[in-house]
């Protein structure tokens, strides 16, 4: 990944990647009510991909120096597995997990990188990332985390 | 025609320069009434809540309630407003001595001149008058009531006894007390568009004042089956809109419900209540005997079905039974409603599990209609390491064994995670076994879920909350048969998409605490494993709860569902009402086969 592009492009694959997992886990579920969670996880992350195919087009701007709020939540949550059965708790947990890696791995190319602009951009992943991590823990905050 | 009348008008000329008898037409700025005059009335309505108590009290039906455009009845507001006719109004000021929200009041404006006699009649504080911001008139002195605004205190145990047994907490009202507390009531019925039951509080009210006391439970009995349980553990949203609370404390409208079951016996209740009516030879099966599975059986029965409830644990009764703990709704309380609706004919198979016993798809072969209120009785997980500890456990499991008279062996010092109704159910019974007590919840006091009086009873009795603090890990301790929880302090942040404030962990902030036992009271969700994937596949199930449609149908014809597994609420009011809204859905698709 030695050009923005390169890196946009490893970023849009990734995002697909969640996307078609999700919708593999929307086939897959046997649990009454978690096909169309899992199916919702997918189009957000399609979203998240139309953002990046905007920002390789010139259309959209990331920016990477901005405060996004980090909740801590995944930080201390086990691993989870996913089964047939898995529970809508379980499914956030693993969206938020997948989030959180996704932010740690760009937040650490853009420590290695010596170019500015390509860290611009690993900076500005990291903070997509950053958001898409709070859009899921303030779910869990918001419908897990009610009595607690 | 005479001279004299000719000219006689021209004499009126006479008397055109001098001084005149009559007043002019702005004798207010000349004569203002007196500071505490009892002129037009003033409405706040924005402070209104429509009760009608002026409508009600007025002896000259000088005023009507009337819509108001733009403004829409919701809970706690009727949306109906004052409408004051002075062709009627003798302005004793009566309406402004009863008003419970305190919005309504005179100016001392007393002048007003129209050729248009219908302006007369109008809605104070709706159509803009000159008067509307005049501080000066007749005020309610704020220490002068026309009903005391503090209720009947109720007699408790005290925090030291109440501990020291699983004993009612709550004594109860004298025949005084109750017509005492009866009588603060302005029987505007507000509380009964809020109530998810629609119970009519204001009559059943009356029915203590009027010592009629077999006329309150058949009004009671109309909408809720469960008035005992109800009359000691109901969330009461009636209280909450209850206007007398605005200005002092709500109605007992709870304790007074309560008053009129005991006051009854139960050998009384068949004499007293409707008959079952003649068999229609139609059947309904129920899964879960909780309050939602027995109201629905018990206006289903009413109505002359026959009725089979399922119920996979030994007892009936659901949450009621086996979460709500003794020292607030004894088993007596809870039988005295439950038996009623068994000796019309109810049949209840107990330790009888549908998916396991009886598969689901037998049911629907069987019966002609089947409602299921399975509730939610699987404990939320936190998903933190070492949740399985030996010495974690979940507040429902807690509760059950103490339910069913099994020592759960908590020892000497606890920690309850959680700050919803069940968390301090756990934190209250955990004192009763001897505990010390530590509530541990992620977010502030104010954002508790559980009800205001459960907190303060909790910390009368003696448990100590720490809030704005987070579970993280539990873990072995030195000692063994204990264990060490991890808990980190939270800063609340501001929402950045404008919701509740959310708590953030402060790693630099960590404590390791050890305790006999660690207790998880966090939420509970539900179990639809006994519902094959081919039908469960065509039901709409969301966040593991049911959505039905109309009267609580699912898209499967025959199948019905309410309570906790099919509403946001899950008290048990709800899941009455749910029921009672059911069994009127079944009963009309019995009779017509039709959808809803
Ligand atoms: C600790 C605690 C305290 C509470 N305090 C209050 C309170 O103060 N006020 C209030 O209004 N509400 C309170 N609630 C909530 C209240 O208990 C519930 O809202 C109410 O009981 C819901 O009624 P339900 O009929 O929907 O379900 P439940 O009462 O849960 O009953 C469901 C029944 O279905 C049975 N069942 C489940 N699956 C099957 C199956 N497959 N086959 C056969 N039977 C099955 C269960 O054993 C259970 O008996 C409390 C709940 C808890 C847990
Ligand atoms: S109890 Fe309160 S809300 Fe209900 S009718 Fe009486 S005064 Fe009105």
């Amino acid at each position: 990944m030695n050009t923005v592009d390169e890196i946009l492009d490893y970023a849009i694959d990734q995002e697909q990647q969640a996307a078609d997992f999700y919708a593999d886990m929307a086939k897959r579920s046997e649990k009454s009510g978690m096909k169309e969670i899992f199916q919702e996880f997918s189009r957000e992350e399609e979203r998240h991909r139309d953002k990046l195919l905007d920002v390789k087009r010139g259309e959209q701007e990331l920016t990477a120096h901005q405060q996004v709020l980090d909740l801590k939540i995944t930080d201390y949550l086990v691993e989870v597995e996913t089964t047939e059965n898995i529970s809508y708790q379980d499914a956030l947990i693993i969206a938020m997990k997948r989030e959180r890696a996704a932010f740690r791995l760009y937040s650490d190319l853009a420590e290695k990188v010596s170019e500015g602009d390509l860290r611009e951009v690993f900076l500005g992943l990291a903070k997509e990332e950053a958001k898409h991590k709070l859009f899921f823990e303030s779910e869990y905050d918001d419908r897990i985390l009610q009595e607690n | 025609m005479s001279l004299k009348d000719l000219v006689s008008p021209f004499f009126v000329w006479q008397r055109a320069f001098e001084k005149p008898y009559t007043v002019g037409l702005r004798p207010i700025e000349e004569r203002p009434g007196a500071p505490a005059y009892r002129g037009f009335h003033i409405n706040m309505s924005d402070d209104c809540v429509g009760c009608g108590s002026c409508y009600t009290i007025c002896q000259n039906h000088a005023i009507d309630m009337v819509k108001v455009e733009g403004l829409e009845a919701r809970s706690g507001d009727s949306g109906l407003r004052p409408r004051f006719d002075y062709g009627r109004c003798c302005w004793c000021g009566l309406c402004i001595d009863i008003c419970t929200a305190g919005s309504l009041r005179m100016s001392n404006e007393y002048a007003w001149f129209t050729t248009d006699p219908d302006e007369f009649r109008f809605v104070a504080g709706v159509e803009n008058k000159s008067w509307q911001g005049s501080t000066a008139g007749y005020h309610r002195h704020p220490d002068y009531h026309l009903f005391p605004p503090r209720r009947v205190e109720m007699e408790m145990l005290g925090p030291g006894e109440s501990v020291s047994s699983f004993t009612e907490v709550v004594k109860g009202y004298s025949e005084e007390q109750a017509k005492q507390e009866a009588d603060r009531c302005v029987e505007c019925g507000i509380c009964v568009a809020t109530c998810p039951a629609h119970m009519d509080v204001p009559d059943y009210i009356r029915s203590i004042r009027d010592g009629d006391y077999e006329k309150g439970l058949q009004l009671m009995y109309r909408t809720n089956p469960f008035p005992a349980t109800c009359g000691r553990i109901c969330t009461r949203r009636c209280e909450s809109v209850c206007p007398v609370g605005i200005q002092g404390e709500p109605v007992a409208i709870r304790w007074l419900k309560r008053f009129i079951v005991d006051q009854v016996e139960d050998s009384d209740y068949a004499r007293i209540l409707p008959e079952v009516a003649d068999d229609t030879g139609k059947r309904v099966a129920i899964v879960g005997a909780g309050p939602g599975g027995l109201s629905t059986a018990y206006y289903l029965r009413l109505k002359g079905h026959a009725v089979s409830v399922f119920e996979a644990q030994s007892r009936p009764g659901g949450m009621l039974r086996y979460g709500v703990p003794g020292y607030r709704l004894p088993d007596e309380a809870l039988d005295k409603d439950i038996e009623y609706i068994r000796s019309l004919g109810v049949e209840i198979h107990l330790n009888h599990s549908v998916g396991r016993e009886t598969a689901f798809t037998s049911l629907l072969e069987d019966y002609d209609a089947v409602f299921v209120s399975t509730g939610l009785n699987v404990p939320s997980k936190m998903r933190i390491q070492g949740e399985d500890h030996p010495r974690a456990m979940a507040g429902l499991t807690l509760l059950d064994d103490v339910a069913n008279g099994r020592d759960p062996q908590i020892g000497g010092s606890v920690a309850v995670i959680g700050g919803g109704n069940v968390a301090m159910d756990a934190a209250r019974v955990s004192r009763r076994l001897g505990a010390e007590v530590t509530v541990l919840y992620r977010r502030r006091i104010e954002d508790m879920p559980a009800d205001t009086e459960e907190i303060e009873e909790s910390q009368a009795e003696g448990c100590t909350f720490v809030t704005q603090a987070i579970p993280l890990e539990a873990m072995d301790a030195e000692q063994e048969g204990k264990v060490v929880l991890k808990w980190g302090e939270a800063e609340m942040v501001p929402d950045p998409g404008g919701g509740r404030p959310r708590p953030v962990l402060q790693e630099d902030r960590m404590h390791l605490d050890t305790f006999d036992t660690i207790i998880s009271a966090i939420g509970q969700g539900s179990n639809l494993d006994y519902i094959p994937a081919g039908i469960a596949d065509q039901l709409q199930i969301k966040w593991g709860k049911f959505i039905p449609g109309d009267y609580q149908q699912m898209v499967v014809q025959k199948l019905f569902v309410g309570g906790d597994v099919a509403n946001a609420t899950a008290d048990a009011i709800s899941a009455i009402e749910d029921g009672h809204h059911a069994a009127r859905g079944i009963d009309r698709f019995l009779s017509t086969g039709q959808r809803s």
